[in-house]
């Protein structure tokens, strides 16, 4: 920080110059943001030490918010804006599973079957992140390869009322990211859509359609046969 | 409760008498003492005479704003409500206006502190026992007051402040 | 499910007692941004009537917070206004936005509706990332949650 050519640092060697007390002595002691007076950065910190902190429903409202704003940006559409939000929430999904399976010790297992993963994702996933369980769990009975899991009232759309001109989106695709970011990290490729799926209790009833990849399917089936 | 200024409107929008208390936070001042002469000619001259105290806003210009707020806030009303509803009173975080208006378009204003309770009837009978009394029916007042003529008479005057005190 | 349903209404409704017949909200240019009526009281207006008395009572209430009597220099605007068939009880925010509460006269606890109303205005319009700052409100959750407080009975 010494060695800074910033017009701030000049700035304070003039006033030094002019008068022989430095002024601005305490300044030049690092007050970087990045590290707490501990000098410990957030790395250092025991990974359990956020396991059962809250975090501000408002603050994260707010920094969602701007999130979804940004991906705005530069999209073409709806579909556009959903493929980025579910981008978003692919990168945290796969941070997440990581530390996730990382605080259960020695008791995580890897699912292998279909079954077991969605019971992951609607219990494990959903209680480390939301605090609750999911919903429903439910098989779509037309087709083999699609599974549904639905939020009565996602967390990520609480204050977010969708304009009539974009009604097809739901916001809910980021989690919807975050799913099929953990699917992928079991070896469990598939889609994941967020629908909007209201019913008169629930008016931000959210579905999130699984619809898995034909070599699940696949292997599903040997291990059924084996 | 204190009462902070008068201020009586004809159906010509001009205002016709201005008469202010000084706050009673300076207690040595008698509580009624009235700002515009009695025997001045004519309260808009002696109000225009008066500089603004304190960089505030000088009786006239005070008179205009309030004017303008009441004519608007008047409208609003019987916008909003048909024209049978009539605006009453309003309430700031410092003081409170009350307003009265008769059939014959004179309106009666009055600004007080916030603790005081609707002042309609006792504006009703400054009308009926103070204005009717001593302005209508004294012969020597002009039917049209321009300027304020007419008004400032001395039982009227005192019929203010004697009321006052009364509501106090 | 049910019994959370009752709980809720109760904590976060109106008393039974109140009517509001509207709210309104202006922005900080006294651009008319939300109007809305709950129960009949209030005539009806075109939204252009709307706008121009938006824009009146901006200017109304600029000047109330001028003619203040008393030596305080910082006078805040009106507050409270009271015709013969209904109260108005107007809040501006620190950022100066206005927020207008029609109800029956006599009502006493508006205080109490208008901070909730800030709330959910806070909660569910500046929250939602679709919303344009200054513009008009086309929030549903918004209306959701105020009808909800306001007419919990119907």
């Amino acid at each position: 920080m010494n060695r800074d050519p910033s017009p701030f640092r000049t700035a304070s060697t003039a006033s030094t110059a002019t008068s022989p007390t430095p002024k601005y002595a305490n300044l030049t002691a690092s007050t970087n943001l990045r590290y707490s007076l501990t000098r410990k950065s957030i790395y250092d910190r025991h990974l359990n030490r956020t396991k059962t902190s809250e975090l501000s429903k408002s603050a994260f409202a707010f920094l969602f918010g701007e999130m979804v704003q940004y991906a705005q940006k530069k999209v073409y559409g709806v579909q556009d804006l959903e493929k980025k939000l579910n981008l978003h929430g692919y990168a945290v999904g796969q941070r997440f599973l990581e530390l996730l399976l990382w605080r259960d010790g020695r008791t995580a297992k890897r699912e292998t079957r279909i079954l077991g993963i969605l019971q992951f994702i609607s219990h494990q996933l959903y209680r480390a992140i939301f605090q609750k369980q999911a919903d429903t769990l439910e098989k779509v009975r037309e087709n083999e390869d699609e599974y549904m899991i639905s939020d009565n009232d996602p967390v990520v759309n609480t204050y977010i009322s969708v304009p009539k001109e974009m009604s097809q989106l739901n916001c809910g695709a980021f989690i919807a990211g975050i799913i099929e970011a953990v699917l992928d990290g079991h070896c469990f490729p598939a889609k994941v859509t967020a629908h909007t799926a209201p019913n008169e209790m629930w008016p931000g009833r959210t579905v999130f359609l699984i619809k898995f990849e034909p070599e699940v399917l696949e292997r599903e089936a040997l291990r059924v046969g084996s | 409760m204190v009462v902070y200024s008068f201020f009586i409107f004809d159906r010509h929008c001009e205002c016709i008498y201005i008469r202010q208390w000084l706050n009673t936070a300076s207690a040595t001042q008698p509580l009624s003492r009235p700002v515009t002469a009695s025997s001045a000619a004519t309260v808009t001259t002696s109000v225009a005479e008066k500089p603004p105290s304190g960089g505030r806003l000088s009786m006239a210009e005070q008179a205009k704003l309030v004017f303008g707020v009441i004519f608007s806030l008047r409208n609003m009303v019987k916008k909003l409500c048909g024209p049978e509803d009539s605006f009453l009173c309003y309430r700031t975080g410092h003081y409170k206006l009350h307003y009265y208006e008769t059939l014959s378009s004179l309106r009666f204003v009055m600004l007080t502190d916030i603790r005081t309770e609707s002042l309609k009837s006792s504006l009703h009978q400054i009308y009926v026992n103070l204005y009717v009394e001593y302005v209508v029916k004294n012969p020597l007042s002009p039917v049209e007051h321009a300027g304020g003529e007419g008004v400032n008479n001395e039982l009227f005057e005192l019929g203010i402040d004697s009321f006052v005190r009364t509501i106090d | 499910m049910f019994l959370f349903r009752l709980r809720s209404s109760r904590v976060f409704s109106l008393a039974v007692t109140m009517v509001v017949y509207a709210v309104l909200i202006l922005n900080k240019a006294g651009g008319l941004i939300y109007q809305r009526d709950f129960n009949p009281g209030l005539q009806k207006l075109s939204s252009n009537d709307y706008l121009i008395l938006a824009g009146t009572f901006h200017g109304v209430h600029a000047i109330t917070s001028q003619i203040s009597p008393t030596n305080e220099t910082s006078s805040s605007g009106l507050e409270v206004l009271e015709s013969e068939n209904f109260v108005m009880r107007c809040f501006q925010t620190l950022t100066g936005t206005k927020f207008l509460i029609f109800a029956e006269p006599r009502q006493q606890n508006l205080d109490v509706v208008v901070r909730r109303v800030y709330e959910l205005y806070a909660d569910y319009v500046m929250k939602n990332p679709f919303y344009q700052i200054e513009m008009p409100i086309r929030s549903e959750g918004f209306d959701r949650h105020l009808t909800s407080y306001i007419k919990p009975h119907q």
